[in-house]
């Protein structure tokens, strides 16, 4: 998943940074709300985490002007004081949960899948299409009951792509998903990726649930539940 | 009767209308006293004035009435005032020679007997108040004429009227006067009220600017005072504002405080976690991991403290449902998956005396307590009455059991005896209703989990 994680602090962000990329996900990590507005109209992220305490624009006021922008994914944010007043103030401005500072990195990490399978319409931590079962909290694919062999960046289209059924996904989004800089960007790379993960999904029964929307990008067209 | 009779009291020593009006009403009935003499006796010398002159022309018409012969005195059988020819009449008249013997006296004062010896002695005339044998009072009026401009005809001629005639005059005065002093009375009494209600409307105004400013209804007074009040009014919007000022200035700094410290606590907490991964550091970065939870749940607590003290100036009520409202829209967000159903057993319209920020903290941690344990049932029920203010949470979850009520509700438990990781939730509630003088109780609801109740 695509995260945007707001810290001014240099040394948590770098922490969150290495953490969350450390459990598969790709982090925007910003000091500041100026740079995760630039962030947040750039890229398509799947969840911020927020700090209310930050220096320039309050957390409060980049989390209302997010909102008021259009974008819809959840929002964690991380709050030192812990207050019912900022705890209120912050949900009631677009937030959809909180974690107060200092915290472990096991009680964010379950809030933050919590609100990504809530925000991808599911409550369960596994995701299954027909055949195929997607763990989330073990990052980890069955076929049939036996597990499948697959790498992180393969893991991840299959998780995006099965999060997002039913929608086409550009490669773009994909590609996101996987670099979180500009100039590693190669379209090709997804291609390659999506081949092989394709043939692995089919060796094991003649799975084939990603269809090509030629010069759209991919369709996961199982259902999911 | 007596609790009348109290209230009366109360008022007219805590009210200063009612004290300047009793003050007022106390000094016009003085002044009226002093001035009821002083009117009775102008009124008794005009009268006594009137009669003298009337009693004067009287002896007046007698004198050119009489004829002297030889030293002699005679009467015309019809004298030019009739009222002294009629029996029974209220003028009399007497004449008595230069010893003091009766020479001539009216027919109307043939049936009175007055014991008056008139004294010859050139001093003019005089007026004087005498007594007949019956006991009724008379006006007499004595004057000394000599007839002849010698001493051979020196005559006292005497007039009387019955003093009744002027009682009954003096009387009708008196009861016109108390007629009027008493209306008088009233009529400035009235008007006392009405001025002192004038006077006094500028400070209705400004306890009702007061009552808005301590109900949050109004920030500041407004410069529309008096001139006496405006240099009060004045030192109490500083005082005002610069409570105002301190308490955000002193939230902020809170915040700061908040930022600087549980950051870095934040940062030690990860770097513990990656060191954890060894498993030959795992003993240590526990020990490590316990003190800072320690070090935060400290500086959490003391925090809440710090921000949470009662303001002295001005008298906080907050809605109950909008407090309430906001937090479970914040709860339900957080416990979506839950589907938790809030009943609220309140009238809509009732206000808690508390300031906004600690009713937010008292009521977010009992109600995230409910929202954490219930199965799906959360009950606030409130009510208002004489005795204080009732508030309760209740849930459906498996309920505090009795060893662990007496532990919270513990006076003065603090946090670092209790557990670690159990949050600082029940002791910021403590704390909270400590400075409103309020109490705690932890029972068995009704839905079968926990009651939290809250008295005020």
């Amino acid at each position: 998943m695509k995260l945007l994680v707001v810290e001014d602090e240099a040394l948590l962000r770098h922490h969150l940074y290495t953490r969350l990329g450390d459990q598969g996900h790709v982090v925007d990590a910003v000091a500041d709300a100026a740079e995760a507005l630039y962030r947040a109209e750039e890229y398509h992220h799947d969840l911020a985490i927020i700090d209310l305490g930050l220096p320039d624009i309050s957390g409060l006021d980049l989390i209302r002007q997010l909102r008021s922008s259009g974008k819809r994914f959840p929002i964690l944010i991380l709050t030192a004081r812990g207050n019912w007043q900022d705890k209120v103030e912050g949900l009631a401005a677009g937030a959809d949960d909180y974690v107060v500072k200092p915290f472990q990195f096991e009680e964010l990490e379950a809030r933050l899948n919590a609100l990504l399978r809530r925000s991808a319409g599911f409550i369960q931590s596994t995701i299954e299409a027909g055949p195929l079962l997607l763990d989330m909290n073990r990052k980890q694919a069955q076929m049939g009951g036996a597990s499948m062999n697959l790498t992180a960046f393969e893991y991840r289209i299959l998780e995006y792509l099965m999060r997002h059924q039913q929608q086409v996904v550009p490669k773009e989004r994909l590609i996101e998903q996987l670099y979180p800089d500009d100039d590693e960007r190669d379209p090709n790379v997804i291609e390659v990726l999506v081949g092989r993960l394709r043939r692995k999904l089919e060796n094991a029964n003649g799975f084939k649930p990603i269809e090509t929307v030629r010069g759209q990008g991919y369709l996961f067209t199982e259902r999911c539940r | 009767m007596r609790s009348a009779r109290g209230r009366l009291q109360r008022r007219w020593s805590s009210s200063l209308r009612w004290r300047l009006m009793l003050g007022s009403a106390v000094l016009a009935v003085l002044f009226m006293l002093a001035l009821l003499p002083a009117l009775r006796s102008a009124f008794l010398i005009a009268l006594e004035q009137s009669v003298e002159k009337r009693l004067a022309a009287d002896a007046g018409a007698l004198i050119s009435a009489a004829r002297t012969d030889n030293g002699k005195l005679s009467m015309p059988s019809k004298l030019p005032d009739e009222e002294f020819d009629i029996p029974d009449a209220k003028l009399l008249g007497f004449i008595y020679d230069r010893e003091g013997n009766l020479v001539w006296q009216s027919r109307s004062a043939r049936d009175i007997s007055v014991t008056y010896l008139p004294r010859y002695d050139g001093g003019g005339n005089r007026l004087l108040r005498i007594d007949d044998s019956n006991g009724d009072e008379f006006y007499l009026y004595d004057v000394e004429v000599d007839l002849l401009r010698g001493e051979s005809a020196a005559f006292s001629i005497v007039t009387l009227q019955p003093a009744s005639d002027t009682q009954a005059l003096y009387n009708g005065f008196m009861q016109q006067l108390y007629l009027w002093l008493g209306l008088a009375l009233l009529l400035l009494l009235g008007l006392l009220w009405f001025g002192l209600t004038w006077g006094f409307r500028s400070l209705r105004g400004l306890r009702r600017e007061l009552d808005e400013v301590e109900s949050g209804h109004r920030e500041r007074l407004s410069e529309a005072h008096p001139s006496e009040l405006l240099r009060l009014t004045g030192s109490l919007n500083r005082l005002l504002d610069s409570e105002r000022q301190q308490r955000e200035r002193y939230r902020h700094s809170l915040d700061d405080l908040a930022h600087s410290l549980k950051t870095p606590l934040s940062v030690l907490q990860g770097a513990s976690e990656i060191i954890a991964a060894h498993p030959e550091n795992r003993e240590q970065t526990r020990i490590v991991q316990v003190q800072i939870e320690r070090m935060s749940q400290q500086i959490s607590y003391q925090l809440q403290r710090a921000s949470l003290r009662k303001s002295g100036l001005i008298r906080h009520r907050v809605p109950l449902r909008q407090v309430l409202d906001n937090l479970c829209e914040a709860l339900d967000k957080v416990y979506a998956g839950k589907q938790v159903t809030v009943q609220r057993a309140f009238d809509p319209e009732l206000q808690i005396p508390m300031e906004r920020a600690a009713l937010l903290e008292l009521l977010g941690n009992l109600l995230e307590n409910a929202y954490r344990l219930c199965l799906g049932q959360v009950r606030v029920s409130a009510s208002i009455s004489d005795g204080g203010c009732q508030l309760c949470v209740e849930d459906d979850g498996p309920g505090v059991p009795i060893s662990q009520r007496e532990r919270i509700l513990r006076r003065g438990e603090r946090l670092d005896g209790q557990h670690p990781g159990q949050g600082i939730g029940t002791a910021v509630v403590k704390d909270i209703l400590e400075s409103y003088d309020g109490e705690l109780f932890v029972e068995k609801a009704e839905l079968g989990g926990a009651a939290f109740r809250v008295r005020l």
